[in-house]
């Protein structure tokens, strides 16, 4: 009943105060969410790339973002010349520290970032989207993702220095930020010189002949090269998405517990209060004939507007703050998911739900003769 | 017809020793129409019948039928839906909504007795016109006086046509001039419906409103 509601609602400033608690929270949830799914873009968007078919592995290597082992020498030459492959390309991939200046200095900025080398610029494992400039074409070019270059402050044009060797910043990608660290791709030969791996690969990457069934390809390698781990691309991704997120998914569970627990003690406690607060107002509505599931229907409606309020006003300040982020901070990668923001509503109003009990059951202890005291 | 009618009602409070008897073997019957006035000193059983006869308390003993319904019958459910729509209350403070506007107050009354919006409608603009209240339905309770309070409550009171009101001590926190008026217009509006009113009262400003007396004492009924 309309009435009802209206007469047990919550002082607007406590009600706007505690949605705005709640907001916080989601937005909390939203914006951990947001950055896991880019870092896991951001993986699949690489290793995921159209020709990169089948990924070539040193024995026991199943993912790009933890390996330090190498491919004998002749692997990728070998797999070249193999029935139903239409190109093999060499990667190598090491970390190495780029500064933005060659003598470093206390005022230098540096970074350590997973370098790529391939075979540029008509090779396999090159840069998934370019946002700005070109991919790398001679030795010293070099293509950086944005949020790198923004924390090196550093341009299309400008020189930097990896690992001591002289590169000149030709394009700017996107996809392929990780948060704690990003891509940079170079020529196989620079980034081999620089980080002293000459005549080494880290991997190979197949490109499959038109007409040739994937399966077949695969069990052909796996026969040619028994020591060797060899994946389909869509293993390979689903490989080194279950590495970034074996780093992320505790911390986003805690924090998504964390903040699911402060909603709901914040819609306790507000639902509390208006029990609280109400008593002699519940006590008269009982006494005048009030319905009691009536007057838990208004309570659990109230709890439920604030959690849904709270959680839109969450969703909506996440994906103004994704957006103003990308544009003036690219370093933190944020890519919200309609599913993220369906399951904090679901989830933040059953906590509602939930929290609605205990002030309820003070409510069934309410007495409809307390109207009547003086 | 009988608004009220209380017989051998007795009604303990607590066991063993400690056992109180709030009311004992009390039988009243008030007409449609009767303004009866339950006079006694504090402690003498008053509200504790009035609770009875609303069917807020079970009595120990007894049978308490309103408007013609023995409430003892009937299920929790269906008591609360007979007192919601026989019964109009006016308490001792005004005990108004804050929350609420003076003409939704009375309107929800109209809402919980299950009158139609439109009925609601027009009897609380009657009420609130006959009341002196007409020009304050947008305010709140803590922007009436006293009076004005306990007036809108007479008119949510009345607002869904019961068949009696109780009312506790409704003039015991006015001035003589406010509780004057809050007892005319409450006796007065209760006669044009042919409402049954028992009030619960020490205060003499209501006897020359009242068709009846009756007095109570140590939980039983004195005279009548």
């Amino acid at each position: 009943m309309t009435l009802i509601r209206k007469a047990l609602r919550s002082p607007r400033t406590r009600f706007w105060l505690t949605a705005g608690g709640i907001g916080v929270t989601a937005l909390l949830v939203m914006v951990l969410g947001a950055a896991f799914h880019s870092v896991s873009f951001s993986v699949a968007a690489y290793t995921g790339q159209p020709g990169m078919d089948v990924w070539v592995a040193p024995g026991g290597v199943d993912n790009l973002m933890r390996s330090s082992a190498f491919l004998p020498a002749h692997v990728p030459e070998s797999l070249a010349v193999m029935r139903g492959v239409a190109a093999a390309d060499a990667i190598v991939r090491s970390y190495v520290t780029v500064r933005d200046e060659s003598t470093p200095s206390p005022a230098g900025r540096r970074l350590a970032l997973i370098a790529i080398g391939y075979a540029a610029p008509s090779g396999s494992g090159g840069p998934p989207i370019i946002a700005q400039g070109r991919a790398p074409l001679d030795s010293t070019d070099i293509t950086l993702d944005r949020a790198s270059a923004s924390r090196l402050h550093v341009m299309l044009g400008d020189s930097v220095w990896v690992n001591g060797h002289a590169g000149v910043v030709v394009g700017l990608t996107n996809g392929t930020n990780l948060l704690s660290t990003q891509f940079l791709f170079a020529n196989l030969s620079a980034v081999s010189e620089a980080s002293a791996l000459r005549g080494r690969a880290s991997f190979a990457v197949v490109r499959r002949a038109a007409g040739v069934p994937p399966g077949e390809l695969l069990e052909s390698i796996r026969a040619r090269f028994p020591r060797l781990s060899v994946y389909a691309r869509e293993e390979f991704i689903a490989n080194n998405v279950r590495e970034v997120a074996a780093g992320f998914i505790p911390l986003l569970t805690l924090v998504a517990l964390l903040g699911l627990s402060a909603a709901t003690v914040l819609v306790t406690l507000l639902v509390h209060a208006v029990v609280e607060e109400r008593r002699e107002d519940l006590a008269v509505l009982l006494a005048l004939g009030a319905d009691a599931r009536a007057l838990s229907g208004a309570l659990i409606r109230e709890a439920l507007v604030l959690a849904l309020l709270g959680a839109i006003l969450g969703i909506a300040v996440a994906a103004a703050l994704g957006a103003v982020l990308d544009r003036a901070l690219p370093v933190i990668p944020l890519a919200f998911q309609g599913s993220d923001a369906a399951r904090v509503l679901l989830v933040f109003v059953a906590a509602a739900t939930c929290a609605a009990i205990l002030p309820l059951a003070r409510l069934r202890r309410i007495d409809p003769l307390e109207a009547f005291r003086p | 017809m009988m608004a009220l009618e209380l017989e051998g009602i007795s009604q303990t409070r607590g066991s063993g020793r400690r056992a109180v008897e709030a009311l004992r073997d009390v039988s009243l019957s008030i007409a449609a129409g009767e303004f009866v006035l339950l006079e006694g000193p504090s402690g003498a059983g008053k509200t504790t019948l009035l609770a009875v006869a609303a069917g807020l308390l079970t009595p120990t003993a007894g049978t308490v039928k309103l408007a013609g319904q023995s409430i003892g019958a009937l299920s929790s459910a269906e008591c609360r839906r007979h007192r919601a729509a026989c019964v109009g209350f006016v308490f001792q403070r005004s005990n108004l909504l804050p929350q609420l506007t003076l003409w939704d107050n009375v309107l929800l009354m109209a809402a919980i007795g299950g009158v139609p919006r439109t009925e609601g409608e027009g009897e609380a603009t009657r009420l609130l016109e006959a009341l002196g209240l007409a020009g304050l339905t947008h305010r709140r309770p803590r922007e009436l006086s006293g009076g004005e309070e306990q007036r809108a409550a007479v008119a949510r009171a009345l607002v869904h046509r019961p068949a009696i009101v109780l009312a506790d001590e409704p003039t015991g926190n006015l001035d003589s001039v406010s509780g004057r008026a809050v007892a005319e217009r409450l006796a007065g509006l209760a006669a044009e419906r042919g409402t049954a009113v028992l009030v619960a009262t020490h205060d003499p400003r209501l006897e020359p409103f009242a068709t009846r007396r009756v007095r109570i004492a140590d939980g039983a009924i004195a005279a009548g």
